[in-house]
């Protein structure tokens, strides 16, 4: 469920290519790969088709979901009138945001401690952060709705909270830890010798060079967790319900159109967050922000 | 960027000296600061996933009271239901669709990741980012386009059927091929980051010796490309496999009530059949084929390191 977890660190994307050799080659040019290049545009075609298909039928005039009659704005309007689906979306908002906060600032505390930390508590924590991204979602959903039963915690959008929070942790503390780890530690040790505190030298120098892998860290987590079902759907109360949890439901019994307009929202707000991820570590000047998604 | 905030602004003049006499403490001072950093997000995990996890194996051993809620005991009926046929079948078919789906993805995977990586010139970060964006769309949201799209009716079995590659009654949707296409559209961009990882990684001039030597595309490819990119595809294997394993929305959307998963198990025991102490032990079964799975991959990693350095 993780493109962060263990995948060899790659080498940033503009690795030089040793362009002069292929220059040099002397019988022929290098060919295209003919099969390699048919195999990925198909699969481009099939990655994209089903998205398309939803984000076309929600304008749909008609009920079908296979015969497309004529644009119209109806399940966007009937989302926006249905109480129970905007009930969810408000739910889902306001959990996404207490996960972004609560799993941004405890996994950024324990990147930084993680990576400072010498001792047996860094080594310790160091192992359970990589648990959760090994861990398939079930069972974090099966194992978090046990606690809170057994802890006698009444299911509702607090318990999500907590869970998703407890999901998030590992994958900010997997990005920052890498950034922490390329601070130059003398940096702060200067603002330390111009009389700063650690604290001080903490706030004031290391957190603001830190700034845009923090703020990538908390767009991408925002929308894991909005989009996220498996966890939500475990730990959910009846009502109200997450959106993704009521999408399930809909999916399941029997399919409104109305799904349609609420997914194509949805993929706007996913793919506009993304973007948003992805372009703020060069907002800041910085690399490309892809390296987050691949893992380094 | 540390310069845009000045510290000295922040400090008193008069408290200057005064600190910096202390100074031989730092790093006394600065462990307590990691530790009094550390310590918020371990307990957390300790509480909300640790003890969690090992509440789960706690209640596979218990039983249910006349209500239906689990009890904690010592009964080991739930664990040898696990053998039962019935819960058997599901098991090893979870196994088998996990790791077709890693196979798929892998064939798949190869080529994008290739033709990415090496033959998009300025393309490339564009086409990463195109792969990467649709996987955090919603997945129910992307299982259904996909259930839409292969369904009896649907596009893709209309254009397999005009060019005659599929007969008037193939299907593909509640077949174990349609659980396996779910799960293919579901996990495959996990397959296909980590192995344009290693491509980019790859040093190109091996495919050009492999080229020089008269090995055939399909040859170079073969003996130079796959060999060097070994560790990527690996990583990419685990992170198909794992979260193939324990999905259940694939099998309930692509495939119907004859191909479930363990996952839909797992869900039938806590949402519908309320029988919390099997769902554990099947959870317990769950975790257990993927611990070993990936026990074998970090194994299999470390020897490959260690050969490599030598």
């Amino acid at each position: 469920m993780n493109p962060t977890a263990p995948a060899p660190a790659p080498t940033p994307v503009t690795a030089p290519a040793p362009a002069p050799l292929r220059r040099r080659r002397r019988r022929g040019q290098r060919r295209k790969p003919v099969f390699a290049i048919a195999v990925t545009v198909v699969f481009f075609v099939l990655l994209y088709l089903p998205i398309a298909m939803v984000v076309l039928f929600s304008f749909n005039s008609q009920k079908s979901l296979t015969v497309f009659k004529g644009f119209s704005l109806r399940w966007y309007e009937a989302f926006f009138h249905d109480s129970v689906l905007l009930g969810s979306l408000g739910m889902s908002l306001e959990v996404s945001l207490v996960a972004m906060a609560g799993s941004v600032v405890l996994g950024v505390a324990l990147a930084l401690g993680l990576v400072r930390n010498k001792g047996r508590l860094g080594a310790y924590a160091g192992l359970i952060m990589m648990v959760p991204l090994i861990t398939p979602e079930i069972v974090t959903g099966v194992a978090s709705l046990l606690l809170f039963k057994g802890l006698g915690i009444t299911l509702d959008s607090g318990t999500v909270m907590i869970a998703e929070v407890t999901f998030s942790i590992s994958y900010v503390t997997v990005i920052l830890r890498s950034r922490v780890a390329a601070l130059n530690p003398e940096v702060e040790e200067a603002a330390m010798d111009l009389g700063a505190t650690r604290w001080q030298a903490l706030r004031l120098v290391t957190l603001p060079a830190l700034l845009p892998a923090i703020l990538a860290s908390a767009v991408l987590i925002f929308a894991l967790v909005f989009d996220d079902f498996v966890l939500a759907y475990f730990t959910t109360g009846v009502d109200p319900q997450p959106l993704a949890v009521r999408i399930y439901s809909a999916i399941r019994f029997g399919v409104e159109p109305t799904i349609n307009a609420v997914g194509t929202l949805m993929l706007a707000g996913s793919i506009t967050l993304i973007g948003l991820a992805l372009a703020i570590p060069r907002l800041f000047g910085r690399r490309g922000g892809l390296d987050l998604i691949s893992g380094e | 960027m540390a310069l845009r905030t000045p510290v000295r602004a922040e400090t008193p003049a008069g408290g200057r000296t005064a600190r910096r006499d202390r100074r031989p403490r730092p790093s006394a001072a600065g462990a307590r600061i990691w530790t009094w950093l550390t310590l918020p997000g371990t307990v957390w995990m300790s509480v909300f996933f640790i003890a969690s996890l090992l509440l789960v194996a706690a209640i596979s051993f218990g039983t249910t009271d006349e209500l239906g809620d689990p009890r904690f005991g010592t009964n080991l009926g739930n664990l040898k239901a696990l053998a039962d046929p019935a819960y058997r079948d599901v098991m090893v078919r979870s196994l088998g669709y996990a790791l077709l789906t890693s196979v798929i993805c892998l064939l798949i995977a190869y080529p994008v990741a290739y033709a990415v990586a090496l033959h998009a010139g300025r393309f490339k970060n564009a086409l990463i980012a195109a792969i990467v964006v649709p996987f955090f769309a919603n997945y129910l949201v992307r299982m259904y386009g996909w259930s839409v799209l292969l369904a009896d009716d649907g596009p893709v079995l209309r254009v397999l059927r005009a060019v005659g590659l599929a007969g008037a009654h193939t299907k593909i949707l509640n077949t174990g091929f349609g659980v396996i296409a779910g799960l293919v559209y579901g996990f495959v961009v996990f397959m296909i980051i980590p192995l344009y990882a290693a491509m980019e990684r790859m040093d190109t001039s091996l495919i050009e010796a492999g080229r020089d030597l008269y090995g055939g595309p399909l040859r170079t490819f073969l003996f130079v490309t796959v060999p060097a990119t070994r560790q990527g595809a690996g990583a990419g294997v685990v992170l198909v496999f794992l979260p193939a394993m324990g999905d259940f929305v694939s099998a309930q959307f692509m495939g119907g009530p004859n191909q479930i998963m363990i996952g839909n198990l797992i869900q039938d025991k806590f949402f519908e059949g309320q029988n919390w102490p099997l769902g554990s032990a099947l959870t317990m079964a769950l975790m257990a084929v993927l611990l070993i799975a990936m026990f074998g991959y970090l194994r299999r990693a470390r020897k490959d390191e260690a050969e490599a350095t030598r």
